[in-house]
């Protein structure tokens, strides 16, 4: 690999009229999904990094600027959630037009449980079914279920009393087990092999982040995980990549990521601080602190394997971190504008 | 693997040296990973987030554009040739290794497994050169070559040497290697060259010109004795009597030395040696008694050059070592000479220690990865070989590593952190990079799926967003028909047969279910429902049958019988498979029933029409919330004239069911009774159904009372 490579990028022109919030590739990366203060989302197909002749869609019903976008798995149809300022969660949903051609999005489900703004939106692993998390400023973490009768159901509570700001699903698989389908199980119910867990975790104002689990029909906190010195701005669940292994990656206000390592269901979460202090120059040119970043930490995303993960500093540069054969996470890659 | 490595965007989001301002108003950059491939979606963001009315909310008219960018280049065409043909090789020595478990127990470490692994290696050469060959003709190519015919080289270098070195043929391990390590050098490296050659040959008293003895010096080393004698015959002419004797004594010892492979046995070969080096010792006696004031021409001092063949003639290193930097031969050329000349029984396993000893003096290029993976397969390093292998090519690193945990050059037990084993890690970094290019899926979890659990995984996830493409392929009328007559095709039949392939029934049912619920948009139930039958999805197939029962109320009997009937065949697949019971075969039992009800009807088929309309009801498979819509759909069978198409029982069940209705109603259960009706005729309330099915009743009145005027029981 060349040490600074060009990445031939063709900018796509979103019309947006003001900043963008959020932008999120559907199941098979074939639409983006945007969001901005000008209170809207739009929807665009892309194709080999470009996006098609026909100017996409946009979704009008916040009234306020629209913080996330989350794709729902593609069983369930093409579902798009948005959560905004307004303290809404949309869900809308696309018709099917003739042949090809879309028919247009429509707002199936408005929640309106919240008092604050929304600041994140999560859908869960498509085997626990239509669920979708939203967490809020308002100190309440709420979960959606959708219905087979077409009603949604919602469990809200208080997940961090001065404000939630961001939700990540656990995977439903537990590592390392397999489908056995020798057994047909019965219409309606769940294969008799193994009960998916619910699970997520949740980045609260309080510098925690806390696990819940669904337990005899209602959520539960099973654990916290103390370690920030600020806000937890994003927190984002590995998927399972056939380790015996869990991982947590949470970014904060404090500058630091924390990879959070569980090594079985019943062992204590272990955190590990990247370290960009060899790699990453500041901008002011003074050296980070070790395990430190030269600004707040916004986001971490896991790439779909697990195996890389994609950070975005204040400083301007989104990192790409990836724990090496010796179990260091280094990172590998850094783009800039 | 651990390179840093800077990604700029081109074209940039911010003008050089802008950077500052940018991060100083409060913007930085955000992404979101790309499912599709390593590609990031890249955007500009807002540090705080901002408010319309808040200060920092900026120009309206701004533009706020998304970039792509890549971690890797995209496989090209000439590229993609490579890969995909290599593909077959890797797989056929995957199948080579699945057949392992059905031999005896120690098949891997025998000869015929040994000759085939290098059969397959020699495969992987053999394509490599091909690619290079082809990188390399002058042909015009529009967008140029990806990677240079040079690159190809490199890889055909290196696997080659790699053959050499860890898979001789069976028999051959413990045999001096020296024939091969110099046709390897010879073939790659050639020196002395060509040109200089020709141009010595051209010349009549060629010991004049400068490069005489360094090309006869190096034609000498490299074993290329008709060069050699070529040219010692030209000295032959030399004014020097003392030259022209001496060389007529060592023109037939270049002849006559003895190479292993003209030889049945080892000990035979090591005699030969020990006689020929005794006449070498014996020219060296006759060089030292040539006077010191015949020892050199105008041009060189050619007793020295010649002391120089005699001197690696005779085997002493120290001379090889010497006379090769002074002719700008690398550690390479003095290791493969040694192992000719110093050690001419030199084994494999003893390589290592030569090598170390020339690499203390003359090291490798550490800014040439090829010279690095030389240099450690020479050293017999095998971990050390991959990772330089890595960083010139990750298709070189996957590829040596998979063959190289077969012959237990590498460890294949799992590291502890990351639970791959170090073959695993490499084939997954390759598969990482063929990612790059969706449009390789197929490729791409072939890799996969050849690793463990941890491969597994990451294949599992490829393949699950393999766009199904089912839009694109219903367009195309041809397919079109070939899918309604049931055929799986196109992407989602490749999807489909690699999850059996490699066992991946989990991956294989939620496609299906992605794919049904696709179908279910664009209102192809029948196939919706065969994918939902083979993802054992009973709830999906529910939800279908409800959709094609919603159809008659929303969208019209005709429609509804085209959707049904379509469903009809999953019926009949239902049946023979045992213990499905539930609530959804009842209704699609139903759904289909109606649908042939309707299908009769519009044949005018009436006596059948009514058959059906009784045992629907008789039989019991219509949900209460159709009694109302089938009962109103009897009208005209009822008045029809001039036969009786019913019985009088079966008319009396009708009367029942029509009562049912208006009882349960009026007990407060109209909801379960007449939803559909009522959203049928879009009527205001449940009074309005009901006023509806007083037609019934009314029909059924006058069927009775025919039936009495007729007096008979029943008109067939």
């Amino acid at each position: 690999m060349a040490a600074a490579t060009v990445s031939d990028s063709v900018p796509i022109e979103t019309a947006h009229e003001d900043m963008i919030h959020d932008a999120q590739l559907d199941y098979y990366g074939k639409r983006l999904a945007t969001c901005s203060s000008d209170r809207t989302v739009k929807v665009f197909d892309v194709i080999d990094g470009e996006t098609q002749r026909s100017p996409g869609h946009t979704l009008k019903g916040h009234t306020g600027p629209v913080w996330q976008v989350a794709w729902a798995h593609p069983k369930y149809g093409h579902i798009l959630a948005s959560c905004s300022y307004d303290g809404k969660v949309l869900i809308w949903k696309e018709q099917q037009g003739q042949g090809n051609a879309s028919g247009g999005w429509i707002k199936i489900k408005e929640h309106t449980l919240h008092t604050a703004s929304v600041n994140s939106v999560s859908w869960a692993p498509h085997e626990l079914g239509a669920i979708l998390a939203c967490a809020s400023s308002d100190g309440k973490v709420s979960v959606l279920t959708f219905k087979n009768d077409g009603q949604w159901d919602a469990d809200i509570f208080t997940g961090h009393a001065i404000g939630c700001n961001a939700v990540s699903w656990a995977p439903a698989v537990l590592p390392g087990s397999l489908i056995t389908p020798q057994q047909t199980p019965a219409p309606g119910q769940p294969p008799a092999s193994q009960t998916p867990i619910k699970r997520f975790a949740s980045a609260g104002c309080d510098n925690l982040v806390k696990i819940w689990g669904y337990r005899d029909q209602s959520w539960v906190e099973e654990e916290t995980l103390e370690g920030h010195t600020d806000w937890v701005r994003d927190v984002a669940w590995a998927p399972n990549i056939g380790l015996p292994r869990s991982y947590i990656a949470t970014a904060s206000q404090d500058k630091t990521v924390l990879i959070w390592a569980k090594d079985t269901p019943t062992s204590p979460w272990v955190k590990t601080a990247l370290d960009p202090s060899s790699t990453i120059v500041s901008p002011t040119g003074a050296p980070p602190q070790a395990g430190k970043f030269p600004d707040v930490v916004w986001r971490v995303s896991w790439s779909l394997a697990g195996n890389l993960l994609a950070v975005s500093c204040g400083d301007g540069k989104v990192t790409l971190w990836k724990e090496n054969l010796k179990g260091i996470w280094e990172c590998v890659s850094d783009m800039s504008s | 693997m651990a390179t840093n490595s800077n990604l700029n965007l081109a074209p940039p989001l911010v003008e050089f040296g802008k950077f500052e301002d940018l991060v100083t108003t409060g913007q930085t950059i955000s992404s979101t990973v790309s499912p599709a491939d390593n590609s990031f979606a890249v955007f500009m963001k807002n540090l705080v987030r901002s408010l319309p009315s808040g200060v920092d909310h900026h120009d309206g008219e701004d533009e706020q554009p998304i970039y792509f960018a890549s971690r890797q280049a995209v496989p090209s065409s000439e590229r993609r040739l490579f890969l995909t043909d290599t593909l077959l090789i890797f797989t056929a020595f995957r199948n080579l290794l699945k057949s392992a478990p059905n031999r005896e127990s120690n098949w891997v470490q025998s000869d015929a497994f040994v000759g085939m692994t290098r059969k397959l290696a020699i495969d992987y050469v053999n394509f490599i050169k091909e690619c290079w060959v082809h990188a390399s003709q002058p042909i015009p190519r529009p967008g140029g070559l990806q990677y240079s015919s040079d690159h190809y080289r490199s890889l055909y270098t290196c696997f080659s040497l790699f053959v050499v070195l860890f898979l001789p043929e069976p028999g051959d391990e413990g045999a001096p290697l020296a024939d091969e390590l110099v046709e390897w050098l010879n073939t790659h490296f050639i020196e002395p060259s060509t040109e200089e050659g020709d141009s010595l040959s051209a010349l009549d008293k060629p010991w004049e010109d400068e490069i005489f003895w360094p090309y006869l010096t190096r034609a000498i080393l490299r074993g290329l004795s008709k060069a050699s004698l070529f040219f010692l015959g030209a000295l032959q002419q030399h004014p020097s009597d003392n030259l022209q004797r001496l060389t007529s004594t060592l023109i037939p010892l270049i002849e006559t030395q003895p190479r292993l492979v003209n030889f049945a046995a080892e000990k035979d070969f090591a005699y030969a040696m020990r006689r020929w080096s005794d006449k070498v010792k014996a020219l060296r006696i006759d060089m030292d008694r040539v006077p010191e004031n015949d020892r050199f021409d105008e041009f060189d001092n050619w007793w020295d050059r010649l002391g120089d063949i005699v001197g690696i003639l005779e085997g002493r290193s120290e001379v090889l070592q010497r006379v090769c930097e002074e002719l700008g031969a690398d550690w390479k050329e003095i290791c493969v000479a040694w192992s000719v000349f110093v050690d001419p029984r030199l084994r494999r396993q003893d390589l290592p220690d030569v090598v170390a000893q020339v690499i203390s003096e003359l090291p490798p290029d550490p800014t040439d990865k090829e010279d690095m993976i030389h240099a450690a397969l020479f050293s017999g390093q095998a971990v050390e070989a991959l990772q330089h292998a890595c960083q010139l090519d990750p298709w070189l690193s996957a590829h040596l590593a998979d063959l190289m945990e077969s012959l237990e050059l590498v460890d294949s037990c799992l590291d502890e952190d990351s639970s791959l084993s170090l073959r695993d890690e490499y084939i997954l970094t390759y598969a990482d990079y063929l990612h790059s290019d969706p449009a390789l899926w197929r490729v791409t979890v072939d890799y996969m799926y050849s690793c463990g659990d941890v491969g597994k995984s990451r294949g599992d996830e490829i393949l699950l967003r393999v766009p199904l493409q089912l839009h694109e392929q219903n367009s195309d009328v041809k397919v079109n028909s070939r899918i309604r007559a049931g055929e799986i095709v196109g992407v989602l039949k490749d999807v489909n047969a690699t999850c059996l392939e490699y066992q991946r029934e989990n991956v294989r049912r939620t496609v299906c279910r992605i794919a049904a619920q696709t179908l279910v948009s664009d209102k192809d139930y029948g196939l919706a429902i065969s994918y939902c039958l083979s993802a054992e999805d009973w709830r999906g197939v529910g939800r279908i049958v409800d959709s094609v029962l919603d159809e008659y109320i929303t969208g019209g009997r005709q429609k509804f019988t085209q959707y049904a009937l379509a469903i009809a065949p999953s019926v009949q697949e239902l049946r023979t498979q045992v213990g499905i019971h539930g609530v959804f075969v009842h209704r699609l039992v139903f759904a289909v029933r109606f649908a042939r009800f309707h299908e009769l009807l519009d044949k005018e088929a009436h006596q059948d029409a009514a058959s059906d309309l009784i045992a629907i009801f008789s039989e019991d498979i219509a949900p209460t919330s159709w009694w109302a819509i089938v009962l109103c759909d009897s009208i005209p069978l009822l008045r029809h004239n001039p036969k009786l198409l019913f019985s009088s029982s079966g008319a009396s069940l009708l009367l029942h069911k029509l009562e049912e209705i208006f009882i349960c109603t009026s007990q407060g259960a109209g909801d379960d009774y007449l939803l559909g009706l009522t959203r049928m005729i879009q009527a205001k309330d449940e009074k309005e159904a009901l006023e509806r099915l007083k037609a019934v009743r009314l029909a059924l009145a006058h069927y009775f009372a025919r039936c009495l005027v007729l007096d008979t029981d029943r008109l067939p």
